[in-house]
């Protein structure tokens, strides 16, 4: 498979390596790191609807807490249109809940650019690494905020380093905490082994959150395969399960 | 005895008789010259093709005379095509590699109304009255629902006719388009025994492609539902199949493209198979898509699921 690399900004690692060359103290140019593939198919390791912090309980503010409440209620009530359009109206589950889905999803990585391509209603997400200026955008398309909001990244030795901000208020962080436009979600994405992949996720969010807290996915590599071609709005009509059953 | 041709008299004698067809010439016998400045008399006995211009087509068929008559459709656009920078990277060289981020770089169509050659679309009644059918919803206020207008995937052809990026990954036994529109996915199989038959229709329909020399050839068929191959909803019914002829092309002016003819095999509402063609530049600055998320307001439970639209008649 062709993979056209991109020139990333280097990382701390390509750094000293270069300094070391210079030095003389490394032998060779082949000793600098190339920037890791992450492309394949990729199924979470263990299917969670809920973002667990890595230590402790999640740091709400009193005005978090009253939403997260809130949206506990709506959802005892049945009213999930009401904080959950994703459960409501098959709406992009956003960043960073698309990477709970209990599903698999393929990464791409071409000029820089990491497309994940989910097999649940074909969701994209996009990571841009590329170091090149955005695109035109002549529609002012980037005044509006996304489910999936902006991702910028760079790669530092081997983990991508992934910012992602510009969000829409519509989404949630799991199945039921909520978050601001304020949100910022930063990962850090790097293969732990050639078969499992680690994306550890910090929310920062003052509205609703005392600090930033972080949490932990993993993934594990599965066979190259062409996804069934899922349409949500079918299953949603058909009163089947907007998310089917793991 | 040898006799050789004598020439000079034969060919004196061709001249001759030449000169006197041109003197009898149909028509002209007992014709008198026209007055000045006026133009030449018109002769009732002069075939067709004697009068200047070129001959008045043939009338228009009751098929033809339908689809004329439709009012003529929305003029296409697209966004502006900015040039590569002088940096870019380039396709891969080889034919059989189409990946890459492309773009339709032509103005949308939104109604096929010739083929690549310029020619009517060849519908036959039943096509014509399906077309008339929809453009003439449009035009009363009550459009018919398409896939598009409720975020379904809308079949190959709609999909790659739009003026949005995609990019294409490949391997040994599949090619995969994925589209920034709808966030759109196209699936074309290069070995069958690698990826099952799906086990229900797909909108995108079941495509198989082989290469051939440097052309990748591409059956689409299996349709989940009757397509629009365009805005205005020009027709392929489920039954119908596509045959898509891609390739690459670099006239090495740095501006490569994909050509892709597209051949519309559907005896249910055309006499023949027709063919239009369409190019996609090169653009790796566009492999970051804008987010496509029609599910927002389609899927609104407070609004009709219909979007507004009318089902169309099912014959």
């Amino acid at each position: 498979m062709l993979i056209i690399k991109s020139r990333p900004r280097p990382g701390i690692g390509s750094v000293l390596v270069r300094f070391l060359l210079a030095a003389g103290v490394l032998a060779s140019a082949e000793a600098l790191p190339a920037t890791p593939n992450f492309e394949g198919v990729w199924l979470i390791a263990s299917p969670t609807n809920t973002l667990k912090p890595l230590s402790g309980s999640i740091p709400f503010t009193a005005e978090g807490q009253k939403q997260y409440q809130e949206n506990k209620r709506l959802r005892a009530k049945g009213a999930f249109d009401d904080y959950d359009i994703t459960l409501s109206r098959c709406n992009s589950p956003g960043t960073p809940r698309l990477m709970l889905n209990s599903e698999r999803f393929k990464i791409w990585q071409r000029f820089g650019v990491l497309t994940f391509d989910f097999e649940w209603n074909r969701a994209l997400r996009q990571i841009d690494a590329s170091g090149r200026p955005p695109k035109a955008d002549m529609m002012g398309q980037g005044l509006i905020p996304t489910m999936t909001g902006t991702s910028k990244g760079h790669w530092e030795g081997d983990t991508l380093v992934a910012e992602t901000t510009n969000f829409s208020d519509r989404t949630l962080l799991d199945e039921l905490v909520p978050h601001t436009l304020d949100l910022k979600v930063t990962e850090h994405l790097r293969l732990l082994d050639p078969e499992t992949l680690e994306d550890r996720i910090t929310i920062a969010d003052p509205a609703y959150f005392k600090r930033p807290w972080d949490a932990a996915v993993t993934y594990k590599r599965q066979p190259a395969a062409l996804f069934p071609e899922d349409v949500c709005l079918d299953r949603h009509e058909a009163h089947q399960p907007v998310f089917p059953p793991k | 005895m040898r006799t050789e041709f004598r020439w000079r008299p034969a060919l004196k004698g061709l001249v001759l008789a030449c000169a006197a067809v041109l003197a009898i010439g149909p028509g002209s016998a007992g014709a008198q010259a026209p007055p000045a400045g006026a133009p030449p008399a018109p002769d009732a006995k002069a075939p067709v093709y004697s009068q200047s211009g070129p001959p008045p087509p043939p009338p228009l068929s009751p098929v033809e005379k339908l689809v004329t008559a439709l009012p003529p459709p929305q003029p296409g656009g697209g966004p502006p095509m900015l040039p590569l920078a002088a940096d870019a990277p380039m396709p891969s060289a080889d034919p059989h590699d189409l990946q890459g981020t492309w773009i339709h770089n032509q103005p949308l169509q939104f109604r096929m109304q010739r083929d690549m050659y310029g020619v009517l679309v060849p519908y036959n009644m039943e096509g014509a009255k399906v077309l008339a059918r929809r453009v003439n919803s449009l035009k009363n206020g009550a459009p018919f629902i398409n896939a598009s207008a409720i975020c379904r995937p809308p079949g190959p052809q709609w999909q790659r006719d739009l003026n949005f990026p995609f990019q294409i990954f490949q391997s040994k036994d599949w090619i995969e388009f994925v589209f920034e529109e709808y966030h759109g996915r196209w699936q074309l199989i290069l070995d069958p025994a690698k990826a099952p038959r799906p086990a229900q229709k797909n909108y995108m329909g079941y495509s198989v492609a082989h290469w051939d020399g440097g052309t990748l050839v591409v059956e689409s068929s299996e349709f989940k539902q009757p397509l629009w191959l365009d805005v205005d909803g020009t027709p392929l019914s489920a039954n119908g199949k596509i045959v898509q002829r891609i390739r690459k092309v670099d006239n090495g002016e740095r501006a490569p493209f994909l050509e892709i003819v597209s051949t519309f095999i559907d005896p249910t509402y055309y006499t023949r198979p027709w063919s239009v063609v369409r190019t996609y530049g090169w653009n790796p600055d566009l492999t970051v898509f804008t987010e496509y998320n029609c599910e927002e307001q389609i899927g609104d439970p407070s609004v009709r699921a219909d979007a507004g639209l009318v089902p169309e008649p099912q014959d």
